[in-house]
């Protein structure tokens, strides 16, 4: 049984038509804020990759295309795009299944609930450089704590190395970490989807004779899409752009760089702004094609 | 490439310009051209990795000079970032800041530092501190280096004596030999820490070696001289990854940065030596009981050699004053400060515990050296002194422009080479390819 809403516009909606500029005024330090610090950059970043600008190698010159084309070309880089699809893949992927789970644990009340959902934030709260850090020394292929408890278990004979050796079970390890800090939020958003999901519908659910799994699969599933698509979409911006984790956990080797890295070594090391900027920019269109088909396919209005 | 029309370049910059304009007004921030020479009254910001000198020094440099620091501690990679992004953007970031001996030639060809013989006494500066050659560029310093830091040799002693060794091995095949009885002996599974992290580490460690082996890796115009299987380059990549492939380094040093390794493996005592260790290590680390499980068995050795003991690989940091400074003066007071040789010997701890300046290894000046070797301060400080006097540049002609890509290159082929998906071949020649583009 689902309950029907009557949309009405909202009586502030009538007030702010009747407020003059002052709607308009307040949001404006706001506005400006995010024109000064988003759109110049981005609208900065745009038109420079199309130039030449390489302080080493002056003057500033529209170069066309030429910037896109030298590094797509680099076979650093290749690697370091295969390398990134990976981390999306079993990020975007890990953490949105964790977080769907966590969520529906965490709806149901019980005692410490709250406690838990604080504790829980905490890994999202941290800097990428202090995970990385502290995974450091789990991952630590000489006197890691995973290699101790594992041997302490009898699992494995000699430690393992996990990172640096193996492609996939670098970027494995890394993500992981990844996924260890952005799955709070994802949960956090999901969570949110699902307390707005009216409990008559498992009421009606449960008179159908569903049972709890047929009713996650018909009920809680459906209507969280939208909650699931943020979640998802935050996952993805994070997935493409990371850069902390890799870089302090296997340093720039190609098992595990990624594009970002790329950006930032082409920009900064070799001071080639132009390509820099070239690169910035395709990671852009990227992060927002990969949203769009995340839109297109999860997404589903809901309306009670 | 299509040079722009000076018409729409025009458009295009004004646009820029109109648009940076609005952010940088709102942020601040702005742009310094020339500087003040005023020192009386001023505050100038310092930006440096490590932490600063203790507060009543700073407080007695301000009482002195009227100068007051304010002090910035920012990461190594991040505070490039910042010096470049400052640096093309014209815009004031700090006053004095880091000049890695590995940045020189691209810092300085971009002048992004003001020249410091017209600021300090150079010639003083040269006659006291052997390391000042790897901060000139053109003719200029750059930079002053604030700490000696120079590839040393470091053996655990007991080890090596428990495995039988009464002689402390001069040549490089002895040094190997004596690694390889360790291991056999069972002292030490496996006795070798080279840091096989795709990271700075691996590639100064590469440039130790290669001296050892009697080589340099470029010639003065950039060229690559390791290409020969018969060159010291070669044989010292070799080396390395055949130390790998042998078990003398441990498996999981795949993934192990310098650091780490001498603070999780050499100072752990689960590794006898490390061939291109940081110099001052013994005194700040393996002999620091909260650190260590070494205290008093780890001894620097005299670098071995391809027929006797060698010189050893410089790479200074150094501190300089940056061309949008507010205060150029007032920075190289406080540099000629930082750098002196009593107060440096201050910071290194010859007068107690209070002047200690925390991560400081060791004088940068011969006079500071001397200091904390003479009042029985420093660990091994005669050995130190004389293995700063002879120190060489990796670079006897200054690092290349192009360094961080080239080193990027050496550091990501060896790792790959030591995780087995390259040969040393294939690694050396990709290395040098590098190095061969980028010096056109």
């Amino acid at each position: 049984m689902a309950r029907s809403t009557t949309l009405r516009r909202p009586a502030r909606d009538r007030a702010g038509r009747r407020g003059g500029p002052l709607p308009y005024l307040l949001v404006s330090p706001l506005a400006a804020f995010i024109v000064v610090l988003a759109l110049v950059p981005a609208v900065y970043t745009v038109v420079e990759a199309f130039f030449r600008v390489q302080p080493l190698n002056p003057p500033v010159a529209f170069s066309g295309l030429e910037n896109f084309k030298n590094v797509l070309s680099n076979a650093t880089l290749q690697t370091s795009i295969g390398n990134t699809v990976l981390y999306v893949v079993i990020g975007v992927t890990a953490s949105t299944l964790l977080a769907i789970g966590m969520a529906v644990t965490l709806q149901q009340p019980f005692r410490g609930r709250s406690v838990l959902i604080a504790i829980l934030v905490l890994p999202w709260a941290l800097p990428g450089v202090v995970e990385g850090i502290v995974w450091g020394s789990i991952w630590d292929s000489n006197t890691g704590l995973f290699n101790s408890i594992l041997h302490s278990l009898h699992l494995i004979d000699n430690y393992v190395v996990f990172l640096g050796e193996n492609r996939f079970l670098t970027i494995l390890g890394i993500e992981l970490v990844q996924v260890w800090q952005i799955t709070p939020l994802s949960t956090l958003l999901i969570l949110a989807a699902l307390q707005q999901i009216p409990s008559d519908l498992y009421e009606a659910a449960a008179l159908d004779g569903a049972s709890r799994w047929k009713a996650f699969r018909r009920v809680t599933l459906p209507l969280a899409r939208p909650g699931i698509t943020i979640a998802m979409v935050q996952a993805v911006i994070a997935t493409l752009n990371v850069f902390d984790q890799p870089y302090v956990l296997n340093g720039s080797a190609a098992t595990g760089s990624t594009v970002t890295m790329q950006t930032y070594f082409v920009s900064f090391q070799n001071l080639d702004f132009g390509a820099g900027y070239a690169l910035s920019l395709l990671v852009t269109i990227a992060t927002v094609v990969v949203s769009l088909v995340i839109l297109k396919l999860v997404y589903r209005a809901v309306e009670y | 490439m299509i040079r722009m029309s000076s018409r729409v370049r025009g458009a295009v910059t004004a646009v820029i310009a109109s648009t940076l304009a609005v952010g940088l007004a709102s942020c601040g921030s702005g742009s310094s051209s020339g500087g003040s020479t005023q020192t009386k009254g001023v505050t100038i910001t310092v930006a440096l990795f490590g932490a600063a000198p203790p507060k009543a020094s700073m407080d007695a440099f301000t009482q002195s000079t009227g100068i007051t620091v304010n002090w910035t501690t920012i990461d190594w990679d991040s505070l490039q970032t910042k010096i470049a992004a400052a640096s093309t953007s014209n815009t004031y970031f700090a006053d004095a800041t880091d000049v890695d001996w590995s940045r020189v030639g691209q810092e300085g060809k971009l002048g992004w530092f003001l020249p410091l013989e017209k600021y300090l006494d150079a010639n003083a500066l040269k006659a006291d501190m052997p390391q000042l050659t790897s901060f000139t560029y053109d003719g200029h310093i750059v930079g002053v280096p604030f700490d000696a830091s120079y590839l040393v040799t470091t053996v655990n002693t007991e080890m090596f004596a428990k495995a039988g060794i009464t002689t402390m091995p001069t040549t490089i095949a002895e040094y190997t030999d004596d690694l390889r009885k360790i291991k056999a002996s069972g002292v030490a599974e496996h006795p070798l820490n080279i840091p096989f992290a795709a990271a700075e580490g691996l590639s100064t460690y590469w440039y130790e070696t290669t001296n050892a082996f009697g080589g340099t890796i470029l010639d003065g115009s950039g060229k690559p001289q390791f290409t020969s299987p018969d060159s010291a380059g070669y044989k010292a990549a070799q080396w390395m990854v055949d130390a790998m492939k042998s078990g003398l380094v441990p498996p999981g040093n795949i993934n192990v940065a310098d650091s780490q390794g001498q603070q999780t493996l050499m100072a752990k005592g689960l590794v006898a030596s490390t061939f291109a260790d940081y110099s001052g290590n013994v005194g700040s680390l393996y002999n620091v009981p909260a650190s260590s499980s070494v205290v008093g068995k780890v001894q620097y050795l005299a670098t071995p050699g391809v027929t006797g003991p060698t010189t050893n690989v410089s790479n200074p940091d150094g501190i300089g004053i940056l061309k949008t400074a507010k205060y150029p003066q007032a920075a190289a007071k406080f540099i000629e400060w930082f750098t002196d040789g009593a107060n440096q010997a201050d910071f290194a701890g010859v007068n107690g515990p209070d002047k200690v300046m925390e991560g400081y290894f060791l004088p940068s000046r011969l006079s500071g050296l001397t200091t904390l070797t003479d009042k029985g301060t420093l660990v091994s400080g005669k050995e130190l002194t004389a293995m700063l006097k002879t120190s060489q540049p990796v670079f006897p002609a200054g690092a290349p422009t192009w360094y961080p890509q080239f080193s990027n290159a050496v550091y990501t082929n060896l790792h790959a080479a030591a995780t087995g998906s390259v040969t040393v071949d294939a690694a050396i020649k990709a290395i040098a390819d590098t190095a061969d583009q980028l010096s056109k």
